[in-house]
């Protein structure tokens, strides 16, 4: 014991502490939740025996039931559409910010800088400001849609079945491309000028030079960006709970919210955790490529 | 006759910079031009107006006579090498070599033996599927000179490519430069701060300073007859001291503003009583006895040795160096008798600071 506490009052041994105080915190609160979430999707865990620690084991039970559900197939889809949406439409608009404010003209810092504010409000708020801009009678969306004769009638963006999951996507694009746009624009910065300059006399034209310089110096960036993208996506809950509350029908409801609506709706503790087990599985792989991007950025 | 590179009363400006001022400067096919000067001085800013890289305010530029001023960089047919090399970090050093002849099309088989060709030349056969990273400082140089070789361009335009390269290394890849822009018959503008480099590599040399040039020409014109004060301070190492003087006697002769006032014949003819900046280089002062009659007494304040010379360095206000050969056998406190050979003592105006030798020839 006094050995310990020469060793802390030395400082030998404080990166040891450092190291442990980490990973308890870790394993308390996220390793041991994520174990008990496992186990919880093999038990039946309903309002009643929600207050004890172990409840009666279920098998797989709960796993048959989600794959057996009718909304299990739509729920599915619209998960794919709204993750690759999201992160297919942030990632373009947000490239396409960064290259055009890496164009470095007068105040573009500045201007860059304002387009963080979206990215910095609470997802609530931007699902309120968006219930506005989307709503069918007054929205500005459906106003500018008519002024460009593009629509005759307006459309009812969140009451719609066809579009409800839409309205959430597209707020949801315009929430994430900031973050999108400053991690590219890091990368971009990160592309010495002289590659261009190289690049330049050795007779490539601005696409050529995009193309064989830009792009392949920022695959790192991009693996990560994208790996990002999608974990977040997969973490959108307030958009969700702010435009449409997963409705009408259905017609918005994604993993992420299915599981939220079974767990604190329905009470169905079990099924909902099964829906978080698999989605961790797919989260576990988009974190394998992140990591090994970040890994290769760093080799370059 | 056409020149290669031709510039025009080139100026550039910044804004409020004014970073050339009245370049000319026109370099035949073949040659070797190296633009030297400090730090500051636009000679990396000239050599990136000629790559495009930088648009000009005014003048003219002309490429084997043809007017570039309007062309982007690409299509001026110059190959530039950088001095952090700019390779290609995502590309091996086939591709690195290559990449000019794919963007032109060239044939796949085409560029490989190109690619075989040119690592040859350059000595780098073995590393050819390796990355730029994988890679010494010395290889990566080479990597870039094969980079601006395989294009077989109009001219070569050098940034200081050598000053990120040890000192054995660097005085090594000066000759070899040199030696493959003779076996390729190319035209090449060198940037460099190091006057030595720009001594030994060069056909000509440019002087600049402050955006304008000083003077331009041989090694050995530049070394011999200085044009001005900064020039002949500039170039040879250590630098030329510089004694206040006036012209005395017939005008063949100084009075020089060290202890005893001690005359100084010269081949310059001056007006006798005109206040003079007297130059002499460091290796033109010749040790001798103090007694002798002609020797300027010098006490000398420190001793440096090389080993293949010496450098003393004398007491008071202006500090001299002179250079000797071999290990001296002088020391501090010991009093010296410094002789000059009276036609290399070199004469400038105070206040310009130009060679009263061109004035009087």
């Amino acid at each position: 014991m006094t050995r310990i506490l020469r060793s802390l009052r030395d400082g030998i041994g404080f990166d040891v502490l450092l190291v442990i105080i980490a990973l308890s915190y870790l394993l308390v609160f996220a390793g041991l939740p994520l174990i008990y979430n496992v186990i919880i999707s093999f038990q039946t865990v309903d309002v009643f025996s929600l207050g004890t620690l172990w409840h009666p084991n279920a098998g797989f039970d709960n796993y048959r039931a989600i794959f057996d559900d009718p909304l299990a197939g739509r729920v599915l889809w619209q998960t794919i559409v709204f993750t690759l949406g999201s992160v297919a439409l942030q990632f373009t608009f947000g490239f396409a910010l960064a290259l055009f404010f890496h164009q470095n003209f007068t105040g573009a810092t500045w201007i860059r800088g304002l387009f963080l504010a979206a990215w910095v409000m609470p997802g609530l708020v931007v699902g309120v400001l968006w219930n506005w801009l989307l709503s069918g009678d007054f929205g500005v969306i459906n106003h500018l849609l008519e002024s460009l004769g593009l629509i005759e009638d307006p459309v009812f963006w969140r009451s719609n079945v066809e579009t409800s999951l839409y309205a959430v996507l597209i707020a949801n694009i315009w929430y994430g491309t900031p973050f999108n746009m400053i991690l590219l624009a890091v990368g971009l910065a990160a592309i010495p000028g002289d590659l261009y300059e190289a690049a330049e006399l050795d007779g490539a034209n601005a696409f050529q030079r995009f193309w064989t310089i830009t792009l392949p110096m920022m695959r790192a960036t991009i693996g990560a960006v994208l790996a990002l993208g999608i974990i977040f996506t997969l973490q959108q809950f307030d958009l969700f709970a702010a435009i449409t509350q997963g409705g009408p029908a259905g017609s918005s409801t994604v993993a992420q919210y299915w599981s939220w609506q079974l767990s604190f709706r329905e009470f169905d503790f079990g099924r909902g955790a099964v829906i978080s087990v698999l989605m961790i599985i797919v989260v576990l792989f988009v974190s394998l490529i992140y990591v090994r991007s970040t890994k290769a950025e760093t080799q370059l | 006759m056409t020149y290669q590179i031709e510039l025009d009363r080139v100026e550039k400006h910044y804004g409020r910079f004014h970073a050339l001022k009245e370049i000319s400067l026109a370099i035949p096919k073949g040659q070797f031009v190296a633009l030297v000067g400090p730090s500051g001085c636009g000679k990396s800013t000239l050599l990136r107006s000629i790559a495009g890289l930088e648009r000009i305010t005014s003048g003219t530029l002309r490429i084997a006579g043809e007017p570039v001023d309007d062309l982007p960089p690409r299509k001026r047919d110059l190959a530039m090498v950088f001095q952090s090399y700019a390779l290609y970090p995502h590309m091996s050093v086939r591709d690195n070599l290559t990449y000019a002849l794919r963007l032109k099309g060239v044939s796949r088989a085409e560029r490989a033996r190109r690619a075989e060709e040119v690592a040859a030349v350059i000595g780098l056969e073995t590393l050819l599927d390796r990355r730029p990273r994988e890679l010494s400082g010395g290889q990566r140089q080479r990597v870039a000179m094969g980079r601006a070789i395989i294009r077989q361009p109009r001219a070569f335009l050098f940034d200081e490519p050598l000053s990120n390269l040890d000192a054995a290394l660097r005085v090594r890849m000066r000759k070899e430069v040199r030696a493959l822009h003779d076996r390729i018959g190319a035209t090449s503008v060198y940037v460099t701060h190091d006057q030595i480099e720009a001594m030994t590599m060069a056909d000509h040399v440019v002087v600049l300073q402050a955006g304008r040039i000083e003077q331009q020409g041989t090694p050995v014109a530049l070394y011999d007859r200085p044009a001005n004060r900064f020039v002949a301070g500039f170039i040879g190492s250590p630098a030329m001291n510089f004694i206040p003087g006036v012209i005395a006697g017939d005008g063949r002769a100084v009075r020089l503003a060290l202890p005893g006032n001690p005359m100084l014949e010269t081949t310059i003819a001056g007006t006798p009583g005109l206040q003079v900046e007297v130059g002499i280089r460091p290796e033109h002062m010749v040790l001798g006895s103090p007694d002798a009659p002609d020797a300027l007494p010098l006490v000398v304040n420190a001793v440096e040795t090389t080993g293949a010379a010496s450098y003393l360095f004398t007491e008071g206000e202006p500090e001299l160096i002179v250079t000797t050969e071999g290990t001296a056998t002088i020391r501090a406190g010991d009093t010296i008798g410094v002789s000059v050979d009276p036609a290399r003592v070199h004469l400038f105006e105070p206040e310009t600071g130009a060679s009263l030798r061109s004035a009087s020839l």
